[in-house]
């Protein structure tokens, strides 16, 4: 598969946009180019021959474009500035452009009535393996080298699913098998275009680290025939991570010498030749850490481990953005907040490893009262589809704020990732990520009714094939003869 | 001894009421059968209307009164409930609740047993009553949970516990809740109802069409043997499963797709069992069927994602489908051992969210589990018996509700939220439970912060 670098996604989404432009409502304009994606197809034999037989093949149609764009009358959580009643968003070409109660709506803009309904950001996802086709490369236990970008998935159901729980953006990590996993994907989930357009521009690169049970391997049954792979112990993890970042210092003061010789040969012809260093692609994306260019995003549990690899960044002089699972922070929030680091975390998940026991559901809450930036993430492409239910406990445990609570699926995930400056809020310039509910985002009984991304619509519940709509396909069909005599 | 136990709890952990001398923090907890009362609370029955500012008497465990305007006698323990609601303790018809500690401690794990037919199996012999997990389950509001084993084709009998109690005959509200069964299917999938313990080597269509063969072949043997008109060589598998065969027992089947669904359909006409279908999330297909053969489902948990390419919502909407239907529903929280119960009533609110009535999805975690699995029934029936004698299966279904079981709410609204057209008056006034009053900040924050959460029920 060809890859598009990076910085040709605003070109290639540009193009994509310029096709279809035409006013009229934003929903049924007529895809752009390409053309309509299916869902993928079933796994082969995972199912009964009878589904088959009664269930269409659905299909995802790319949604459209559009250049002004209106949401009005509608309560807009802004997450950074408070709750807006009766309020309007204007957004043009894909930010937003006015936010308020006061803004008008030009002529031409395709509205979308907000009346009765919550307008919150799109919701970012901290910790996701959505769209990846594969999550590990479980041969070694650092491969710093190897690139979730490469395996990501266009045609992943999983996408369109999180759309429809609000989700815009997530981090796509590499698993925990390895102490540094491999290099992440910020993506929007722009279900339908090109697999290249899911990468985010402008957002900065980061890599997985992780600690405990899943590096050590030892949860799992040991396989016969296979060797064990160091590490096995906490002890290993942290020897592992300063064997692998004295390498990387080695690496990186190599090329600088290289760098400095060659800029001595320039002023001075009669200086040596430098000798190219070797090339390491693993060593290279450590450097970028070094550097403070890549963003550290670090698997961890418990509290002891977490402060290890604390003082490991320390002593090398990275910062860890954010500390993954962290459900033992808050015994060390304050440690956590002094070193400028992130938490994101479950909200109640629990018990289901010996490092996860001592999670309790105040762990969000605690933590966001010591200063600590917290999100709450997925880790799972089904959690993913309701992580407005799960921001929520953070108000029933522990007493957050609604707009605290709000933050942990939105702003403090963008500032995570590095993205807080395009989108993670409703604020003038940035992106125009929104999710639309028929009711508050944090009462149980709510749900999604629209999500934009860059001001489109990616999911729309009333275009949208919901079960209601195939059961009505299916009463419209010929009906089966079934052994049972079926209902339909 | 476990109702005054875990109200005993309950008043002196969170709710302000002044308590009686012998609660006081030094004192050990008296376990004596008294009385309690809660006032002024909004009562909600469930099985009859709602109200306002009435009182709850509890004594010995059971429920004495309710009402507005009941007396409250002398002497009782009173737990002020004004603002607050009172629901029947929640059920949750689906979980590992006692079988696992910690997922990946093998130690911690008794959930399954080697070996494709464990009929005489019962679950209730491996539920440690002293596990952390009763605690952070009663948490929530849930009060009682179906457990049972998992693997191979059949795992034994289930049981509905209540989420309290010192030993497993304690806890036991039904022993001998259901007979669990597999349905094989092609290939796996599924979190929590999938077909675990009977993967084989080989191809999944070959696999899945033999082990129907064994599954009905043992069911085959084992009428015959019930039905012996002499006595032979004693056979505890065969003789358990005597009440199931006999339709005294419901057979619980953890099923997802249509095509088992369909097989499991058969198998019930084929042997006359009496079937109760857990998981089900093809059962929308089947939706007038199911109801025309009154069929229980339990459906969930919501937080499944949905098989292969079914519509995004179809899990969500799956309970709303087939209550609509007239199909008797409840709900499982599928709890693996994950800590998943006590978001029970969050499952139940989510289906309201895609077209489940709010009034049924309540009593799809309150009376409809109470009368599938039971409640009331035996603690610990013999098992294998001599001769044909008929199992004595007690159905006391809506015996619960009348025992000293609630579920206190701090939160001014229901325990599943408010269906989604109400959202916007429940920020206003009450809000959904989920969601504790809407406040500008930190700074106002009116109570503090409470170990463990206010409803310790």
């Amino acid at each position: 598969m060809i890859r598009t670098p990076l910085f040709a996604l605003p070109l290639a989404a540009g193009a994509l946009a310029a096709g279809a432009l035409a006013a009229g409502p934003l929903v049924a304009q007529a895809p752009p180019a390409p053309t309509a994606r299916q869902a993928p197809a079933r796994a082969p034999a995972a199912q009964d021959s009878s589904r088959a037989a009664t269930l269409p093949v659905l299909t995802m149609p790319v949604p459209a474009a559009g250049t002004l764009v209106a949401i009005t009358h509608a309560t807009i959580l802004t997450a950074s500035h408070g709750t807006i009643e009766d309020g309007n968003i204007l957004i043009r070409n894909g930010k937003i452009a006015a936010v308020g109660k006061e803004v008008a709506v030009p002529a031409g803009a395709q509205v979308i009535d907000g009346n009765g309904k919550f307008v919150m950001p799109g919701i970012i996802d901290a910790h996701s393996h959505s769209a990846g086709e594969a999550i590990n490369e479980g041969s070694r236990s650092i491969t710093s080298q190897v690139r979730m970008q490469d395996v990501l998935r266009e045609d992943a159901i999983g996408l369109y699913r999180e759309l429809a729980g609000g989700v815009t953006v997530a981090n796509v990590l590499h698993g925990s098998a390895n102490t540094i996993g491999g290099q992440n994907a910020v993506i929007k989930l722009r279900f339908g275009l090109p697999v290249d357009s899911l990468l985010m521009a402008g957002a900065p690169p980061g890599i997985k680290f992780a600690l405990g049970e899943n590096v050590r391997q030892t949860n799992g049954p040991q396989i016969p025939g296979r060797a064990q792979r160091y590490p096995r112990t906490r002890m290993g993890v942290e020897e592992v991570l300063r064997d692998a970042f004295t390498r990387a210092r080695e690496y990186q003061a190599e090329w600088k010498a290289y760098e400095d010789a060659k800029a001595r040969r320039r002023k001075d012809a009669k200086s040596a030749e430098p000798i190219l260093p070797a090339r390491d692609l693993q060593l290279d994306a450590l450097v970028e850490v070094l550097e403070g260019k890549r963003l550290v995003h670090a698997h961890s549990y418990r509290a002891d481990e977490i402060l290890m690899l604390l003082k490991v960044a320390k002593d090398f002089g990275f910062r860890i953005a954010s500390l993954q699972h962290v459900l033992e922070g808050y015994k060390i929030a304050d440690e956590i907040a002094a070193a400028g680091t992130g938490a994101s975390t479950f909200a109640d998940n629990w018990a289901y490893k010996l490092e996860a026991f001592d999670a309790i559901p105040f762990n969000a809450a605690l933590m966001a009262e010591r200063g600590v930036k917290v999100s709450i993430n997925s880790d799972s492409d089904e959690r993913a589809r309701r992580l407005y239910q799960e921001a929520a406990k953070a108000m029933k445990y522990g007493g957050a704020s609604e707009e605290e609570a709000l933050r942990m699926i939105t702003l403090n995930a963008a500032w995570q990732l590095g993205i807080d400056k395009l989108t993670g809020s409703i604020d003038v310039g940035k992106d125009a990520d929104l999710a639309i509910f028929n009711g508050h985002p944090f009462a149980p009984a709510s749900r999604v009714e629209k999500t934009l991304i860059d001001g489109r619509v990616f999911f729309d519940r009333d275009k949208a094939p919901t079960l209601e709509n195939l059961i009505e396909q299916l009463k419209r069909r010929p009906r089966a003869t079934t052994t049972s005599g079926g209902a339909l | 001894m476990i109702r005054p136990m875990l109200l005993a709890g309950f008043a002196a952990a969170a709710l302000s009421a002044p308590l009686s001398a012998q609660a006081s923090p030094s004192a050990v907890p008296s376990f004596r059968p008294s009385v309690y009362a809660i006032t002024n609370a909004t009562i909600v029955p469930v099985t009859g209307p709602r109200i306002a500012n009435g009182n709850v008497v509890i004594q010995d465990g059971k429920l004495a009164a309710l009402g507005a305007g009941v007396a409250v006698p002398a002497g009782a323990q009173v737990i002020d409930g004004h603002g607050l609601f009172v629901y029947p303790g929640l059920i949750d018809s689906g979980t590992r609740l006692g079988l696992v500690e910690i997922g990946s401690v093998p130690g911690g794990q008794d959930t399954q047993e080697l070996g494709q037919f464990n009929p005489q199996d019962a679950v209730l012999t491996a539920v440690n009553p002293h596990s952390v997990h009763f605690g952070i389950t009663r948490a929530n509001g849930v009060t009682s949970v179906v457990t049972s084993a998992v693997g191979g084709l059949i795992q034994g009998s289930a049981a509905l516990i209540d989420a309290a109690g010192w030993t497993p005959d304690e806890m036991a509200e039904n022993g001998r809740a259901a007979m669990v069964m597999t349905y094989p299917r092609v290939g796996g999938g599924g979190r929590f109802g999938r077909f675990r313990g009977g993967q084989q080597e080989g191809d999944p269509a070959e696999v899945q069409s033999r082990q129907v063969r064994e599954l009905m072949n043992y069911l085959r043997n084992a009428k015959a043997y019930i039905e012996r008109p002499s006595p032979v060589a004693q056979n505890l598998g065969y003789a358990a499963l005597g009440p199931a065969l006999r339709g005294e027992m419901p057979v619980l089947f953890d099923v997802q797709s249509e095509g088992q669904i369909r097989g499991v359909l058969a198998l019930a006409d084929s042997f006359k069992l009496k079937v109760i279908l857990r998981g089900a999330t093809d059962a929308w297909m089947l939706a007038d069927t199911l109801a025309a053969r009154k069929i229980p489902v339990i459906v969930g948990p919501m937080t499944a994602a949905p098989e292969g390419d079914a519509p995004y919502d179809a899990v969500y909407a799956n309970p709303g489908v087939l209550a609509k239907a007239g199909v008797q529903i409840a709900f499982q929280s599928g709890d693996g051992g994950d800590g998943d119960a006590r978001n029970l009533p969050y499952n139940a609110a989510l289906a309201t969210a895609y077209g489940l009535d709010p009034e049924e999805a309540l009593r799809a975690v309150t009376i409809n589990p109470a009368r599938i699995w039971g409640a009331g029934g035996p603690a610990r029936q013999p098992r294998a018996r001599q001769g044909g004698q008929s199992f004595r299966h007690h159905r006391r279904p809506a015996r619960r509700a009348q025992r000293g079981e609630a579920c206190v709410h701090p939160r001014p609204a229901d325990a599943l939220g408010r269906p989604a057209h109400h959202a916007v008056q429940s920020i206003q006034g009450p809000a959904p439970a989920l969601m504790p009053p809407l406040r500008a900040g930190r700074s106002e924050r009116a109570a503090p912060r409470r170990f463990p959460p206010r409803c310790p029920c």
